[in-house]
């Protein structure tokens, strides 16, 4: 990890306080910015492979400083923040933002968050052929999905959909990126559709679909595949 | 009244429909008509009633006469019979229909005997037949029964057949809207044969009856009356199915007649004439009343006319009033406008005066009429014209003004007669008295006019024709010229009498209309619903002089919202009164149909959206009905008070969601940043938590030190936090508990400020207080917390700057102050930063704080017996300083127990 630049963007002191000493401590190198204006300025000089934003900024809104960086830039962005505020979650995931934790959070939690984004964002260029998470592999070369070695028979959608969520392991997909996706720019607000063929698929996949493990939910928002 | 009709399209008449569809929703009005008491109208509608009961129907009978008979009374049994309304009356208890019981219980069907029953004082409607409407209303059918003597139509000609005066009256259309009408029918001879039997009356007055009334002639005419009249409404009901059905038919009939009354008997045969004629014609028909412009109204003759408009309207009429002086051009001009084919009016018996200068109105209105019909009916004894053309008012009252100027100017005329002839030879003095006549007539009026002119004839004579000083005249060519003289006087005089009545006139009207303009521009100006209302009050005070007042609505009850005079009180009947006329947008109370044993009348005030409030006025009195003038500057008014009041409904209820969008965005920033201020510093301590779990090892010393450092102090401001909302609910619940001991204020000074040295270390805090401080009557503990949330609230806003704690004694007062260098707080929220959760904010809607220190800090010093301020700008034109004053303890008391 020596090396990844991640600048913190958070008006708190508090929160800039102990992400600072944690992060340094985890071996990032850690830039930080209180202000909308200085974290796009830092975004666009500082070069910086990953950025955690807050949401609620002092002078501007954080989804207003969200899309103006990826505007110029396609480093991946974590967003800070609350629970109680899904529709702004969603809204800054389909901006662009590559994921997103909830306050208060452990350390633990981000940097994982941290770690699945570098690496999406490293294998972005060259596709693994293979995926392989918690026993189930998908190979994309010979469009194949097995468990523990043995086939398991998956209809077209299911296989995109297990297909998009394996791709982004370990981040959240959000509904409306996984209907787009699979379904079509027509069907992005079916979300019932995707209920019953995400149940479909954990029946096949999953070792115990009551409490998935491969695919889980990220209540009002989308799903996610667990880390690979 | 069948008038507009579109036969040619073939399709339905909608008219027909909408009345039709309106008598499925309202109940069924079937009538039960006989020609005279006795005929078995009762045993028949009952008998009727009985089938219906055993088919299941939900039959009640709200009220039956049996008159004593034992076959009726027979029927009765077995029916669910509503208990009588007992009421007192000068010392007598009348039994009475119970209309709200039968509303109540609302029957499918019920029985009510007797529609021309006249109520007991005091019931909501005079007329029975009014109750009956009310039960259709509800949805509910009715059977009753009529004589057909008691019809309005008919009722005088009852009266001359049978010489009986008929009092109680049914208007036609009550029976126009019955949905069946079954004559019961009896000859005359069986009905005489009963009667004798005592089927119908009790021995006694069935004697009686026989003499006066059940004469075999009466009854036979009456017979007739019934049958036709019952054979007429048949006639109506294949009307109304052919049209309905859009049928070709005979019905398009578009005669309409013009009925001419006035204040005098004629006029009400008149009206009862041209309600036969429209009936038999199918046609509509109007009763015009044209009122003499510029006279002052009579009010007997008001009267009058109320009462012939009262019976039109019974009878089916649109009733109008016009003003003016030509009455034929007033009447042809009205007939052709509303295609008026036939005019009904009555002759009167003309004067004297009327056949020397012209022709009688029936003459006149003959002559220029053209095409349109001409009806005269004629006049009875003691009929007087309707309406004289030239009319001379000799009524005595105010005649004295009129007199003196007339002389006056006579005398004048006379004085200068005489200086003239001394001056100069003239051989003609006319001019001059015509010129004190015509100054009577253009000053004073008509009246002052004519006797002008016979004061001139006299005066004229005595001073001026030879021999002098004499009333004889010796050349008869002088007494010729004298006569010419005097007709010509009353003639020039009378037409500048006229002028100036009619001028009279128009500056009456120009006066009402410059009140009315000067009531809409007071209207425009006021804002608010109860601006609009006062001034409506007031203005109709001023031009009435009765008392006024206005109800609104307020969810389910009628408020006064404005009287004039202010201190109105309405009494159980009276607010019904006015809930009627809100509720059924119409007139109620004294001088209406409904409740007009009350003082007020009220009028509803109708906006697009239906009544939205309602005005009361006292009439003048009972019985005498509104002149047409008042009605229509009353009309003007009320339709003016009730746009503005709708606009500021309007306004109102616009106010009113706006606000609540406001509250609404303010509780979602509250809970917002409430929400922020629990979770920051449980983020930091849940992330430097497990920061140092996780990535401890990893740390130098000083790193994990300040996480734990940072640990500390989240959870401080936390259970600050935390500590405040408690404060605030105690406070808010009243459960807070105030020590009233007495405090040493330097102590609690010296505390507040160590711990906010403690909390916030960079925060320098100066602190000066006067040496004799008093002590004050309080709680330490709380004191203290007081001024810690003020130091914590200066250090909020203003960082790092510093803080003063300032403390003085003020009479015996003690003052203490806690001034910061920070921002300052805009004036308009000098009092609002006290407010619960309000802070002093940043743009994006997040603000330091919890917004509830001030609060607190107001709720303890106030439960101490002590004020607090903000003050602002302080320092240097930045700042804001927050005043804490509390009352000084006594010194006696201070000796007794020293603080603790």
């Amino acid at each position: 990890m020596k090396g990844v630049r991640v600048l913190v963007v958070d008006d708190e002191p508090q929160i800039q306080r102990f992400l600072t000493v944690a992060l340094a401590a985890a071996g990032y190198e850690v830039l930080t910015a209180e202000t909308g204006a200085r974290a796009l300025r830092l975004a666009a000089t500082g070069a910086p492979d990953l950025i955690v934003l807050d949401l609620g900024l002092p002078d501007r809104d954080g989804k207003e400083v969200l899309s103006e960086i990826r505007k110029f830039s396609q480093t991946p962005v974590i967003i800070l923040s609350a629970r109680d505020r899904e529709a702004e979650k969603i809204e800054a995931l389909d901006l662009g933002a590559d994921d997103y934790v909830e306050k208060p959070f452990g350390i633990g939690e981000l940097t994982a968050r941290l770690r699945a984004a570098l690496r999406h964002a490293a294998s972005e260029a060259q596709q693994p052929p293979r995926i392989e998470i918690e026993g189930v592999a998908m190979d994309f070369d010979k469009r194949l999905v097995t468990r523990d070695g043995v086939p398991i028979k998956l209809t077209p959608k299911e296989y995109d959909l297990l297909a998009i969520l394996f791709r982004n392991a370990g981040r959240v997909v959000t509904h409306r990126q996984i209907l787009s996706a699979v379904w079509g720019r027509a069907h992005t607000e079916d979300t019932q559709y995707l209920r019953v063929f995400i149940g479909q698929l954990r029946a096949k996949i999953e070792r115990d679909p009551t409490s998935p493990r491969i695919v889980t939910t990220e209540p009002g928002v989308g799903y996610r595949a667990a880390e690979a | 009244m069948v008038q507009s009709s579109r036969p040619d399209d073939g399709r339905p008449d909608p008219d027909a429909l909408l009345a039709a569809f309106h008598r499925e929703n309202a109940g069924r009005l079937k009538v039960f008509v006989g020609a005279a008491p006795g005929v078995g109208k009762t045993y028949s509608m009952l008998l009727g009633a009985r089938r219906l009961k055993e088919e299941g129907v939900d039959v009640v009978i709200g009220l039956v006469e049996t008159h004593g008979r034992a076959e009726t009374a027979a029927l009765v049994e077995g029916f669910e019979v509503l208990p009588r309304r007992m009421v007192e009356y000068h010392g007598r208890t009348i039994a009475e229909f119970d209309l709200d019981a039968a509303l109540a219980r609302k029957p499918a069907l019920i029985v009510v005997d007797e529609l021309a029953h006249t109520n007991a004082p005091e019931s909501r409607h005079p007329k029975r037949w009014q109750d009956v409407q009310e039960l259709l209303a509800a949805g509910i059918d009715v059977w009753t029964a009529l004589n057909i003597q008691h019809l309005e139509s008919l009722a005088d000609v009852v009266s001359r057949i049978s010489g009986v005066v008929v009092r109680e009256t049914v208007p036609d259309r009550v029976l126009q809207q019955a949905t069946d009408v079954v004559l019961v029918d009896i000859t005359p001879d069986e009905l005489i044969q009963r009667l004798h039997e005592g089927k119908v009356y009790v021995p006694e007055t069935a004697r009686r009856a026989t003499q006066n009334f059940f004469t075999p002639g009466n009854l036979t005419a009456l017979r007739e009356l019934a049958l036709r009249r019952t054979a007429d409404r048949v006639d109506d009901q294949m009307v109304d199915y052919l049209r309905q059905k859009a049928i070709e038919g005979p019905w398009g009939a578009s005669e309409r007649l013009l009925a001419c009354v006035g204040p005098d008997e004629v006029s009400e045969r008149v009206v009862r004439r041209a309600s036969q004629l429209a009936t038999s014609l199918n046609a509509a028909w109007t009763a015009v009343y044209i009122e003499p412009a510029g006279q002052e109204g009579d009010a007997k003759k008001a009267v009058q006319i109320a009462k012939t408009f009262g019976l039109a309207e019974r009878l089916g009429a649109d009733t109008m009033r016009l003003q003016g002086n030509d009455y034929p051009a007033e009447i042809l001009r009205l007939a052709r406008r509303e295609n008026v084919t036939q005019i009904v009016l009555g002759r009167s018996r003309a004067g004297l005066w009327r056949r020397l200068i012209g022709r009688s109105l029936p003459d006149e209105l003959m002559h220029r009429a053209g095409a349109v019909e001409i009806h005269i009916v004629p006049h009875e004894e003691p009929a007087r014209s309707p309406r004289p053309r030239f009319r001379l008012n000799l009524n005595p009252k105010g005649l004295g003004v009129e007199v003196v100027a007339a002389l006056a100017s006579v005398a004048c005329a006379v004085g200068v007669g005489e200086a003239l002839t001394a001056l100069l030879q003239l051989p003609n003095l006319s001019m001059i008295f015509l010129t004190a006549v015509l100054f009577s007539g253009g000053l004073y009026g008509t009246r002052a006019a004519v006797i002008a002119s016979f004061a001139s004839f006299l005066a004229y004579n005595f001073f001026f024709i030879p021999p002098l000083y004499t009333f004889t005249v010796a050349q008869p060519q002088e007494l010729f010229a004298l006569l010419i003289f005097l007709a010509v006087a009353v003639l020039t005089g009378s037409l500048a009498g006229r002028v100036r009545d009619q001028r009279e006139s128009v500056i009456k009207n120009a006066q009402v209309m410059q009140s009315l303009y000067d009531y809409s521009r007071k209207l425009s100006g006021a804002s608010g619903v109860d601006d609009v209302l006062w001034a409506a009050a007031a203005h109709m005070h001023s031009v009435f002089g009765r008392r006024i007042l206005f109800l609104v609505p307020e969810g389910d009850e009628l408020q006064i919202r404005a009287a004039w005079p202010p201190d109105a009180q309405l009494d159980a009947a009276t607010l019904t009164a006015a809930r009627w006329a809100q509720q059924k947008n119409e007139p109620a109370g004294q001088g209406t149909g409904t409740l007009p044993r009350v003082e007020y009348q009220f009028r509803p005030l109708v906006a697009a959206r239906g009544p939205i409030a309602v005005c009361g006025f006292e009439p003048q009195s009972p019985d005498q009905p509104i002149s047409a003038e008042d009605e229509r500057a009353l009309t003007a008014i009320l339709d003016q008070t009730a746009i503005a009041l709708d606009r500021a409904l309007l306004a109102r209820e616009a106010v009113q969601a706006a606000a609540m969008k406001e509250n609404e965005k303010v509780r979602d920033a509250l809970l917002a940043s409430l929400s922020h201020d629990l979770r920051t510093p449980l983020a930091s301590i849940a992330g430097a938590a497990t920061s140092l779990r996780a990535l401890g090892d990893k740390m130098s010393a000083a790193e994990r030190l300040d996480l734990l450092t940072s640990i500390e102090e989240e959870t401080a401001r936390l259970s600050r936090f935390v500590a405040n909302l408690l404060d605030m609910s105690r406070i808010e619940a009243g459960n807070l508990k105030v020590n009233r001991d007495l405090v040493d204020v330097a102590d609690v000074v010296q505390g507040a400020v160590e711990r906010s040295r403690k909390a916030f270390p960079k925060q320098p805090v100066r602190v000066s207080l006067a040496p004799d401080l008093p002590y004050v009557r309080g709680d330490a503990k709380l004191l203290e917390q007081v001024l810690f949330n003020l130091l914590d609230n200066a250090h909020k806003y203003s960082g790092d700057s510093g803080a003063i704690v300032h403390g003085r004694k003020e009479g015996a007062d003690v003052v203490l102050s806690v001034t910061d260098e920070g921002p300052g707080v805009k004036p308009a929220d000098l009092e609002r930063i006290f407010e619960k959760f309000y802070r002093g904010g940043r743009p994006d809607g997040r603000m330091p704080g919890t917004g509830l220190g001030l609060s607190i800090c107001r709720g303890l010093i106030e439960a101490m017996g002590g004020t607090i301020v903000a003050q602002s700008p302080a320092v240097r034109r930045r700042g804001a300083r927050i005043v804490i004053r509390l009352p000084g303890a006594q010194p006696k008391q201070l000796e007794m127990r020293p603080a603790s």
